[in-house]
């Protein structure tokens, strides 16, 4: 396994089912990168501020009800549809 | 009932949708009742090239719970994406806030059931960690071999509130929602509608033998939608837990689900990598910083606590227990009262009295089923149809302290003011109820009725000591004056004639 990682798990998260050869290979390549962190940790730079971005309460929007798009685009858009409702294979963590 | 060897603590996370319009990062209307996926837009779904934008009135709900609880409202917050991947997230990521929520800390008092209904129970602070402003998910339904996915409910602003590990029973827990959600009703932050999934709540339970210091392992059940199952499913668990650490088992950590149907908990399928949410900042939402003024501005909308508006009634005001403790569960309500003993402030329990019994069971009466989230104890009521306005009943306690018609009178003229909306002295006067008290014209009916032969054995009963044979004679007299004379005035000039 590598360093600070484990691909199995990371291959899981992702939804991905790696042959032997391509974990052997992306755990490589991933271990590269997360090497190549270590070397922009060690520049040395000026102390920054850790927020890249702040806003003012003036950029917030207005709770004013705008446009839905209707049931017929957001079905249109969905790989299937039943009685305007987007269909999905099965998924249950009820009871059963 | 002795006291167990077993110690159960009790954390909540409750999730409350707040009152807004829109959603909480997208200008799509939300609302109850509407058809599947009516309420989407392309915000909502997440598709390419939009981008969220907070909902100001969803900050400022939030930050008004906070200052209802107490809570330190911070400088700034933030949002980040939680990653997962479940079809009622349009975008396998949930907005919501991690490090920077938008209230820290918090305090909520809650009261627990007293001995018996007149009397108040045992009042306890219930600590908040923090509360967080996130969005609401779709709705699945599962249909044969298939689900179905509205996202009508997906963005809506939803406040988590999560408390320390403070509560120890399941009464407990019920009483801090209680209380929380008088709170958030109060100051208009939320419905609280449980009928309509307005209010969830998750359970963290667990359980330690008393004395012990380390917490147990504890347990999450979530998506309780009701207050009574949020009672039983911690009373079913902490069972559980004592049983299996009984019988020599360990707890296992894990997520569990509710059957309000057969009231019993199962273990949720996991998903054990679902945990691992690789939390990161929004890069679409920048940090968001809260002006101090806006809290100020906001600190003034924060009701008087339930509590504390108690508390007042009864020490400042006299109030009995039960009549504060109907009253502070409705603000209208107690607003209300609260004008009526402005305008007569001689008998502020005379009026509180005639609001939790009379107005309240008629207004109970005339207006529809209550709401679906009321406990029996409270029926929500519409104060807003009412016919009565303040001043008029604190008219009618006046002139029935005044002694100008009697309490059976008043109870005749309430009536009508709730009917017609009239002023007290005007029903008094156009039903001709105005209580006798002429003493001339009272004092020559004493004097017939006292002649009658039929009354003349208790006379002389009451002359030989029997005080309560007086009361023999004031019936007929209240019957010839058909029941307008003032029952001192006769009790007075009985006295009187007899003496």
């Amino acid at each position: 396994m590598a360093k600070g990682f484990d691909i199995d798990h990371l291959a899981k998260l992702a939804r991905l089912q790696l042959s032997a050869e391509e974990k052997a290979l992306y755990s490589n390549q991933l271990s590269q990168v997360l090497t190549y962190f270590e070397t922009l940790a060690r520049a040395d730079l000026p102390p920054a501020a850790n927020v890249a971005q702040v806003i003012e309460e003036s950029a917030l929007r207005a709770d004013i009800p705008g446009q839905s798009l209707g049931v017929e685009a957001v079905t249109k858009i969905a790989p299937a549809s039943r009685d305007g409702q987007i269909s999905v294979p099965r998924v249950v963590d009820d009871e059963s | 009932m002795s006291e167990s060897p077993w110690e159960i603590v009790i954390g909540l996370e409750v999730h409350v949708q707040l009152r807004t319009r829109t959603k909480v990062f997208a200008s799509a209307p939300w609302g109850f009742g509407e058809e599947p996926n009516e309420q989407v837009d392309p915000v909502v779904l997440g598709l390419p090239g939009t981008l969220p934008v907070v909902n100001r009135v969803a900050v400022e709900q939030a930050i008004l719970f906070g200052l209802v609880v107490e809570a330190t409202i911070p400088e700034r917050c933030a949002w980040d994406r939680k990653n997962y991947f479940y079809p009622d997230n349009p975008k396998n990521y949930q907005l919501t806030q991690k490090d920077f929520p938008v209230t820290l800390g918090g305090q909520v008092e809650i009261e627990l059931p007293g001995p018996s209904r007149n009397v108040m129970g045992e009042h306890k602070m219930i600590r908040l960690h923090h509360a967080h402003l996130e969005e609401d998910v779709g709705k699945l339904s599962h249909s044969g071999s298939g689900s179905l996915v509205d996202y009508n409910r997906a963005g809506v602003p939803l406040l988590e509130i999560v408390t320390e590990p403070d509560l120890r029973s399941a009464a407990e827990a019920a009483a801090f929602l209680n209380a929380l959600v008088t709170m958030l009703t109060q100051a208009g932050v939320a419905d609280c509608d449980m009928e309509k999934g307005q209010l969830r709540c998750d359970a963290n339970v667990s359980v330690r033998r008393r004395g012990d210091t380390q917490l147990g392992t504890r347990t999450e059940t979530k998506n309780l939608n009701s207050i009574s199952g949020v009672r039983d499913c911690i009373q079913y668990e902490a069972a559980r837990q004592i049983r299996e650490l009984e019988e020599g088992r360990k707890i296992t950590q894990e997520t569990r689900g509710w059957n309000a149907v057969n009231a019993r908990g199962y273990v949720l399928r996991d998903k054990e990598d679902a945990h691992d949410y690789r939390y990161f900042p929004d890069p679409d939402i920048p940090t968001l910083k809260i002006a101090r003024a806006t809290v100020e501005r906001l600190q003034k909308l924060v009701p008087e606590r339930p509590f504390h508006r108690q508390r007042r009634y009864m020490e400042k005001l006299g109030l009995p227990y039960t009549v504060t403790s109907v009253l502070i569960a409705d603000k209208a309500l107690a607003d209300w009262f609260e004008a009526a003993a402005a305008a007569y402030p001689q008998n502020p329990s005379g009026i509180a009295n005639w609001v939790a019994n009379d107005l309240l069971r008629d207004l109970s009466a005339a207006t529809s089923a209550p709401d679906a989230f009321s406990e029996p104890s409270v029926a929500k009521v519409s104060l807003v149809d009412c016919r009565i306005k303040p001043a008029q009943l604190a008219g009618l306690v006046k002139i029935t302290d005044e002694g100008v018609i009697s309490k059976q009178q008043a109870k005749e003229v309430f009536a009508e003011m709730f009917r017609t909306g009239q002023d007290a002295g005007e029903i008094v006067n156009a039903k001709g109820l105005r209580q006798n008290s002429d003493a001339g014209e009272l004092e020559k009916i004493i004097q017939e009725v006292i002649a009658d032969p039929a009354v003349a054995k208790s006379i002389a009963e009451y002359r030989a000591g029997n005080e309560k044979a007086i009361n023999a004679l004031k019936g007929p007299i209240m019957k010839r004056t058909q029941g307008k004379a003032n029952p001192a005035m006769i009790d007075q000039l009985l006295r009187k004639h007899l003496g």
